[in-house]
């Protein structure tokens, strides 16, 4: 047994030999300590050697013994055909030992054995997670696996395709190796593909499904894309205003409600840079959606303009009785002539504010307003204006 | 006032400053090529154009690294290409082939026993529908599009609400 533990096997100097080797030597120590670490019920001497840790489970001793032998003379088969294969069967073998380990307490107790966290790290066999929630093996999922998954990375990419059934084969018989080979069989296949028909097509023996765990591809393969989705859903939560973070379908809706709204603000804000050429079309109702300050202005005169008429004479008559309007109720009251301006989009400005931003449009290289000169209604809509406070100036400016 | 150099300040590279000036310089050419629109057909059309050239500057800015904006940059193509009657086909086009692509799946579905949809009640069409090239994705694709295309929404909008602004249209 404990040749297997030793990194002196026979294989020569090739470029997995560093990296079994520091899988091997990290798996010996470290799955025994994490062991002692975790389970009250370990052996009492946590010693190096395996068939201590192997023994203390009375479950699966047999099983695992039985294993032993497979793996034995799985590996012993397979060092015929290559050395670097027999070793990395052999580390293989003892991976999946532990998990078949990790897994033991199955039948005894229902929270499952801590130590399935071990592997389940990333990257690092001592730090083992709370045993509160037995995380699936299922490597891809979660964060759970990605060092198993690297190593066996490792391992496929120095092993022929059929090497994998060669792992799967010897566990037949094994209660474990169904998940074994499930895991096996998602780990295999890149996470990212989550299709669940490239499982090692074997019969396997039916195992009731654990919390937390499945034991058939398929649903891995469906836990995958779940998990997927909630994340986009949850990225896309952050991005959409009002998130109620309640409930899949609500967020859905919201999410469309607010697409639609982008894109109706887009449409509108289009519309509107054509200048006040009249019609601009029915501007749908509820452009008032929020943000919709320069909406609702350019709503409002695009209205206004497509109600004159699209003729310039009657627009600009009406912009002369809207000026009168206006003077007569600033003798009155300033809040309802400004009240009033903006029921109709305008708001009231320094005249010098006004000629700068009006010799800053017509400047020769704007592009826009060329073609607009005639048509425009150059009243401006930008309601930080200076309003109440100074009433002798006025906006209304034809150009 | 230096309107142009106000938008693109804070960094010459990003979406925002690609889109700002892929918009003006398409729009300064559609107000060269156009007189000004008398007739409403020929205002609506102007529309049109304006709401293409602001999506497709977006889209361009954006490049191929999205399949919305893929999907987006072939439609505005062929769209230019063939007049506008080319969207209407090109849509329902879109819509066979992701029929058939449904009817795949769905023959797929059936070989793997209950695949869970996120369903919701006709949502994922939605959304589908409203994502440009949403038609022949996988939902979790879809989802991600859907991320980029609201981000890159809402920087158009802040755009053009700016240059009407700075522009000062009504």
């Amino acid at each position: 047994m404990n040749s297997l533990l030793n990194p002196q096997t026979p294989f020569d100097s090739s470029a997995h030999d560093d990296f079994l080797e520091q899988m091997l030597s990290t798996l010996g120590p470290s799955s025994c300590s994490s062991w002692a670490d975790e389970t009250p019920t370990a052996p009492p001497s946590a010693g190096n050697s395996d068939n201590n840790v192997v023994f203390s489970y009375d479950d699966s001793s047999n099983l695992a013994s039985k294993f032993r032998s497979h793996q034995i003379s799985a590996g012993a088969a397979a060092s015929k055909s290559s050395p670097t294969a027999s070793a990395a069967a052999a580390a293989a073998m003892m991976l999946q030992h532990q998990l078949m380990m990790s897994r033991g307490g199955s039948s005894s107790s229902g929270n499952g054995a801590p130590m399935g966290l071990s592997l389940g790290s990333n990257g690092d066999f001592n730090d083992v997670g709370d045993g509160s929630s037995f995380k699936s093996p299922n490597p891809g999922g979660g964060d759970g696996g990605s060092s198993v998954q690297a190593l066996f990375n490792g391992f496929t990419g120095s092993l022929s395709p059929n090497q994998p059934q060669h792992f799967h084969h010897p566990q037949g018989g094994a209660l474990q190796a169904q998940n074994y080979g499930a895991q096996a069989a998602a780990m295999t296949q890149p996470p990212a593909n989550g299709s669940a028909g490239a499982s090692a097509a074997q019969p396997r023996p039916r195992v009731r499904a654990r919390r937390g765990q499945a034991t058939d591809p398929h649903s891995i393969a469906e836990r995958l894309r779940r998990e997927r989705i909630a994340e986009r859903m949850k990225a896309l939560q952050e991005l959409v205003p009002n998130a109620n973070k309640t409930d899949k379908a609500s967020m859905l809706d919201e999410i469309i409600d607010y697409v639609k709204f982008l894109q109706l603000q887009v449409k509108v804000l289009s519309m509107s840079r054509l200048g006040g050429a009249g019609a601009v079309a029915p501007l749908v109702t509820e452009s008032s959606e929020g943000g919709g300050d320069c909406i609702q202005t350019s709503a409002n005169g695009g209205t206004r303009g497509g109600r004159s008429g699209n003729q310039t004479a009657s627009s600009n008559d009406s912009m002369t009785v809207t000026e009168h309007q206006v003077a007569k109720l600033m003798e009155e009251d300033m809040g309802s002539a400004m009240q009033y301006l903006q029921g109709k989009g305008l708001c009231l400005m320094p005249i010098s504010l006004a000629t700068a931003i009006s010799t800053a449009t017509c400047h020769p290289r704007n592009p826009l307003m060329n073609g607009n000169s005639n048509n425009n209604h150059p009243v401006i809509t930008s309601n930080g204006g200076e309003g109440p406070s100074s009433p002798s100036m006025s906006a209304l400016t034809d150009y | 006032m230096n309107s142009r150099s106000l938008l693109l300040s804070p960094n010459p590279n990003s979406l925002k400053s690609r889109f700002t000036k892929g918009l003006l310089r398409a729009l300064s050419r559609i107000n060269k090529h156009r007189q000004q629109p008398r007739s409403s057909r020929e205002i609506r059309k102007r529309h049109r154009l304006i709401k293409a050239a602001a999506y497709g500057s977006m889209a361009s800015s954006v490049g191929n690294r999205r399949a919305w904006s893929r999907a987006l940059l072939w439609k505005i193509r062929n769209q230019t290409r063939r007049g506008y009657a080319a969207t209407r086909n090109i849509g329902s086009s879109t819509r066979q082939l992701s029929m058939k692509k449904r009817i795949c799946d769905l023959q797929k579905g059936n070989n793997s026993k209950n695949r869970v949809e996120v369903g919701g009640l006709g949502q994922v069409d939605k959304l589908r529908r409203l994502v440009p090239g949403g038609q022949v994705m996988h939902t979790c694709s879809l989802l991600e599009e859907t991320a980029h295309y609201m981000k890159c929404l809402a920087t158009q909008v802040k755009v053009m609400t700016r240059i009407v602004e700075v522009y000062n249209i009504p």
